[in-house]
C-alpha cells in the first residue's frame, strides 16, 4: 500500500514536467527504480524446521519456507539480491555429517549471491571450508581477511558489484577477529585486518571509484559490545558511504533494522536477523531520477 | 529500454545541467518471520530428503546401554552424568595424552552448564551424544601450579554446584575448611597438575579463569563429543555411580 502510495508521488512528479509540452510517460515508468536486499545470519546449518516440541522456536525456520518466501518475492521483484552474513556451518548434525555440503547446495538453490565468513565457518579447518566451496555457486566475500598464504587464495573476493535494473550496489565482506574465537590450526595463516580502516577503504573504493548507487557491508562482526570491541554500530558510526550494514554473530533479534548516523551525519541502517533461519530480514531500495523528488531527502520507513 | 535511453536525454535536455544520477529517495525495512504458514518448496525438500534420512539413521544407532537414567542433578554436588562424562573424557584423553607425553593427566573438570541434556534409561544412540554435548569443543590438558589448583578449590567452593570432576579429584567442604586429594594424595606445592578440561572453559568460559594462563597446554585435537561416542561404543553397559568425590559435609551435619 505504501509502495502505491510512492508510485502516485512520483507520477504527478513526472506529470508537472509533461507541463513543457513533452510528453514524458513512457519515463514515468522508469525513473524510479526499486532495489530489494533480502538477507540471512547465523543459520548454523538449520535446514529442517524446528521440532514442534521445541521450547523456544516450535515450528519455526526451515530452508524449504525461506526458498517459497525468496521466490514470492523475486517474483514480485525481479531486482533482488539475497545475502548470507556468516555462521552458515554448524548447529546440527547436517554440518557433522556432510561438513556443509547440503548448507552450500540449498543456498546455491535459493540463488544467493554473496556471503561473507563467520568465525563457524572454520569450524573443519580453513581446509574443510575450502574443500565445500565446489558446492557454493555464489561468491564469499571478505575484505579484512587475507588469505594470501591459505587454500582459500584467490577463492574470496574482498566485494563484489552487482547490477540490478542499472543501479550499481556493491557489497563487501567483514569478518570478526579469529584469535581467541577459532583455534590458529583451523584458521592457519589467515590474516586478520582492522575492519574499520577496510571498511573505509572499501566504501571509498565502492562510492567514488566504482560509483556504486548502493554500498552494502556484510558484517559478521556482531550487532554492538559493552567493552571496546569492533561492532556494527561502532563501524557504522566512523565511516561513510555505507548504507547499510547486513549483521550476524551476536544472534541479535531486533524488532526493526536500526538507524544510526555515520561520521557525516547521514543515516546508516544496521539490521540482523536473530540466528537460525528464524527470520528473513528486507531492505527496500527505492530510486528515482527526478531531482526535485530527490531533492527533499531520502525517508526511511522501517 | 531505448524509450528509457531516449526519455533520459530528452530528461536531461530539460534539465540542462549535468545528468542526473539515480538518487536514493525512500528505505523501507521490514522482516519476516519463517514459519508454518509459508508452504516448503518442494524441490528443496527433495534435495534435503536423502540426507535427512541417512542423518536420521546415524542419528538413532544404538552404541551403548544404561541401566538407569543418568541426570546432570541427581546428587548434591556431583551427578550420575558429570561423573560419567569426566571419567570416560579422562579415560578417552589419557590414552592420547600419555602416549604424546609420557605422562599421566591428574584429573578432569569441566562445567555443570555443558551437560545439554540427560540420557534416559535404556538404548543409548549417536543422538544421545549429540544431545549431551551439542557444542564442537575439543579436550586440552593445561599444566597448573598448585596456586591454581586452590584458585579452581575455592571457585568450586563458592559455586556450590556439581561441575563435572572426575574419580582422581575428591574435595570435602567441612565445618573446618576443605579437605582435598588428588589421586589420595593431598596437594604438593612442589609439584604441578595436568587438568583436563575444554578448550571453551581454557579460554575463560563460565569464569573458569584459573584454566586461563596455564605453565603450559596440551591441545589434544580430540572433540568432546567424539570422545563420548568413542567411549559409548567400547563400552556395552554404563557403569556409573555418585561417589561423593565432591561433598559438603557441613550441610551433611546441618
Amino acid at each position: 500500500m505504501k509502495r502505491r502510495n510512492f508510485i502516485q508521488k512520483s507520477t504527478a512528479a513526472t506529470a508537472f514536467l509533461t507541463l513543457g509540452g513533452l510528453s514524458l510517460q513512457s519515463f514515468a515508468s522508469k525513473n524510479t527504480k526499486h532495489i530489494t536486499i533480502l538477507h540471512t545470519n547465523d543459520v548454523h546449518s538449520h535446514i529442517d524446521p524446528f521440532p514442534i516440541t521445541d521450547s523456544r522456536y516450535p515450528n519455526m525456520g526451515g530452508v524449504a519456507r525461506r526458498a517459497t518466501l525468496v521466490e514470492a518475492i523475486r517474483k514480485e521483484n525481479p531486482n533482488t539480491l539475497l545475502l548470507d552474513a556468516g555462521d552458515i556451518f554448524q548447529g546440527t548434525p547436517y554440518f557433522n555429517f556432510y561438513g556443509g555440503e547440503l548448507e552450500f547446495k540449498l543456498m546455491s538453490m535459493l540463488k544467493y549471491d554473496a556471503a561473507t565468513i563467520g568465525n563457524h565457518d572454520f569450524d573443519n579447518g580453513i581446509d574443510g571450508l575450502f574443500a565445500q566451496l565446489p558446492h557454493a555457486q555464489f561468491d564469499f566475500l571478505s575484505a579484512n581477511y587475507d588469505f594470501k598464504n591459505t587454500v582459500l587464495n584467490s577463492h574470496i573476493k574482498p566485494y563484489k558489484i552487482f547490477v540490478k535494473d542499472g543501479i550499481k550496489i556493491g557489497v563487501f565482506g567483514l569478518g570478526i577477529e579469529l584469535q581467541g574465537l577459532v583455534d590458529p590450526k583451523m584458521y592457519k595463516e589467515t590474516l586478520y585486518l582492522d575492519p574499520l580502516e577496510i571498511a573505509q577503504d572499501m566504501s571509498r573504493i565502492l562510492k567514488e571509484d566504482e560509483y556504486c548507487d548502493l554500498v552494502i557491508c556484510l558484517s559478521h562482526l556482531g550487532y554492538h559490545y559493552k567493552t571496546e570491541k569492533i561492532s556494527d554500530l561502532e563501524l557504522a558510526s566512523k565511516t561513510k558511504n555505507i548504507d547499510l550494514i547486513i549483521g550476524g554473530h551476536t544472534h541479535t533479534f531486533l524488532p526493526k533494522p536500526t538507524v544510526t548516523k555515520n561520521s557525516v551525519g547521514e543515516n546508516v541502517l544496521v539490521n540482523q536477523v536473530g540466528c537460525f533461519g528464524l527470520n528473513l530480514g528486507r531492505i527496500d531500495f527505492y530510486f528515482d531520477n527526478d531531482k526535485n523528488l530527490a531533492s527533499k531527502g531520502k525517508s526511511i520507513i522501517v | 529500454m531505448k524509450k528509457f535511453i531516449i526519455s533520459f536525454i530528452i530528461f536531461s535536455a530539460l534539465f540542462s545541467c549535468k545528468s542526473q544520477l539515480p538518487q536514493l529517495v525512500k528505505i523501507e525495512g521490514k522482516q519476516t518471520t519463517v514459519n508454518e504458514t509459508i508452504a516448503s518448496n518442494k524441490t528443496i525438500e527433495n534435495t534435503i530428503k536423502p540426507y535427512r534420512e541417512k542423518v536420521e539413521k546415524e542419528m538413532s544407532t544404538v552404541i551403548s546401554y544404561t541401566p538407569i537414567n543418568l541426570y546432570r542433578n541427581d546428587g548434591n554436588l556431583e551427578s550420575s552424568l558429570g561423573n560419567l562424562m569426566a571419567d570416560l573424557s579422562y579415560e578417552r584423553a589419557n590414552l592420547v595424552f600419555n602416549s604424546r607425553t609420557g605422562k599421566n593427566i591428574d584429573f578432569a573438570m569441566f562445567n555443570y552448564g555443558g551437560i545439554r541434556a540427560g540420557i534416559s534409561k535404556g538404548n543409548i544412540t549417536n543422538e544421545s551424544a549429540f544431545n549431551l554435548m551439542p557444542f564442537e569443543n575439543s579436550l586440552v590438558v593445561v599444566e597448573l601450579t598448585s596456586e591454581k589448583i586452590m584458585e579452581l578449590v575455592n571457585y568450586l567452593i563458592s559455586e556450590n554446584v556439581a561441575h563435572p570432576l572426575s574419580k582422581q579429584f575428591n574435595l570435602t567442604v567441612t565445618e573446618k575448611g576443605s579437605d582435598l586429594k588428588i589421586n589420595n594424595a593431598a596437594l604438593d606445592t612442589s609439584k604441578t597438575y595436568f587438568v583436563l578440561t575444554s578448550d571453551y572453559l581454557q579460554t575463560g568460559g563460565d569464569n573458569m579463569n584459573f584454566f586461563k594462563d596455564p605453565v603450559n597446554i596440551y591441545l589434544l585435537d580430540y572433540k568432546v563429543r567424539n570422545a563420548i561416542i568413542d567411549y559409548f561404543k567400547a563400552t556395552d553397559t554404563i557403569k556409573v555411580s555418585l561417589d561423593g568425590r565432591f561433598r559438603n559435609e557441613k550441610t551433611l551435619k546441618n
